[in-house]
């Protein structure tokens, strides 16, 4: 028989065959395990009370801030919310995120210069959210906001 | 070669693969694996596996328990609160603590059998005693695993089991207070008992495990396996 393998590698190749399942049982498992909870979440969306629009200025962005509960792998926990809010007429109100779109850095309202300021890489932006200097890549992201019964209203992921 | 049995381990007439392949005329591994793997055995049967299937469980309880370390927190806020997420949150974590879980009983029932096996041949005699006596070792280290490591769930069961088996050596005469306190880390358990049992479970016992298990291989490669007893034994 020509094509016939002898009974020593058949074995051996069954073997590996076998074993090659095995730590595939083992390793399929694992890749699953491990990135599991790189998987996209997807995160219900609430209005929440931010406060009285008369405190916010036209063309000054107001700092405000609202705790959400957040469940993070086993914790669960409040988290704090802050929110920018930005009128340019007194009646159109956006929400203005305070994270930097460069490198995810806290931004904050600087008065005497008009400017958001990023201390990371000294970037700024506009009252609006447009970027005035430095290196981010796009506008500050932006929060829906509606008034209701004298409210402002924020549009978060809780 | 013959067929049905193993030849003589001859390196030179094993023409099977060229000779010269890059590993091997490097480190030599061709020697290396024929000298674990193609070994000249006794006639044996199926209770001589017993041993490997040991080993192979061992394999598994190290895998999967590094993974369940991944996510799992060994604090009496979090242990329980892990463990749940491992099991229902996290893809196929289920699968992965079930393994880890049934494993360490089939660790228990394996070395026990493997062990009555060797009793039964007598192959714990000269020259195997070391081999035994790391085997013996191996035993009361599977034991200390499935000690501690019942408690890391830190749920009721865990809780009381660990009360319970822990206050067993309250009843040793004169130390029986000192090595409770000992065994516990303080007069109750604690978040330092689920701290101390987590540090034994991941890193001390398997140190010593991969050790022994080492040598204990060491030796079965080195002096081989013994033949069943004949008649005249």
């Amino acid at each position: 028989m020509a094509d016939s393998i002898s009974r020593r590698k058949f074995l051996s190749r069954a073997t590996l065959a076998i074993g090659g399942v095995i730590v595939a049982g083992w390793a399929v498992p694992a890749v699953a395990y491990i990135l599991g909870p790189a998987r996209r979440s997807d995160r219900q969306r609430e209005w929440r009370p931010l406060g009285s629009p008369d405190k916010v200025e036209v063309g000054t962005p107001t700092l405000f801030k609202t705790r959400i509960e957040r469940t993070t792998g086993w914790v669960t926990q409040e988290e704090e919310v802050s929110v920018y809010v930005f009128t340019a007429d007194g009646r159109n109100f956006t929400g203005l995120s305070n994270i930097c779109t460069h490198l995810g850095c806290r931004v904050r309202w600087v008065d005497n210069e008009d400017v958001f300021f990023c201390p990371c890489h000294n970037a700024t932006f506009a009252n609006d959210g447009r970027v005035a200097s430095g290196p981010p890549p796009r506008p500050l992201d932006t929060f829906e906001i509606m008034t209701e019964g004298g409210q402002l209203l924020v549009n978060v992921e809780v | 070669m013959t067929d049905g049995v193993m030849g003589p381990i001859d390196q030179q007439s094993e023409t099977e693969e060229p000779s010269t392949s890059w590993l091997d005329e490097r480190i030599g591994s061709r020697s290396i694996i024929g000298t674990i793997f193609l070994r000249k055995i006794p006639k044996v049967n199926w209770l001589f596996t017993l041993g490997s299937a040991t080993l192979f469980v061992v394999a598994n309880q190290f895998v999967t328990g590094i993974l369940l370390t991944v996510y799992y927190v060994p604090s009496v806020q979090d242990a329980y609160d892990t463990v749940t997420y491992i099991d229902s949150s996290l893809p196929l974590g289920w699968l992965v603590r079930g393994l880890h879980h049934w494993g360490a009983t089939a660790m228990v029932v394996l070395v026990v059998l493997h062990m009555l096996r060797i009793i039964y041949h007598g192959a714990y005699k000269y020259p195997r005693e070391v081999t035994w006596l790391t085997g013996v070792a191996l035993l009361l280290l599977t034991f200390m695993f499935g000690f501690t490591g019942y408690l890391l769930p830190w749920d009721q069961k865990a809780y009381w089991a660990t009360t319970v088996g822990t206050r067993i050596l309250d009843v040793v005469p004169f130390v029986g207070d000192w090595l409770l306190r000992a065994a516990r880390g303080g007069e109750e358990l604690s978040a330092v008992t689920l701290s101390r049992f987590f540090g034994i479970h991941v890193w001390i016992l398997p140190a010593i495990t991969l050790l022994l298990v080492a040598v204990h291989m060491f030796l079965v490669v080195r002096i081989g396996i013994s033949a069943p007893p004949k008649k005249e034994d």
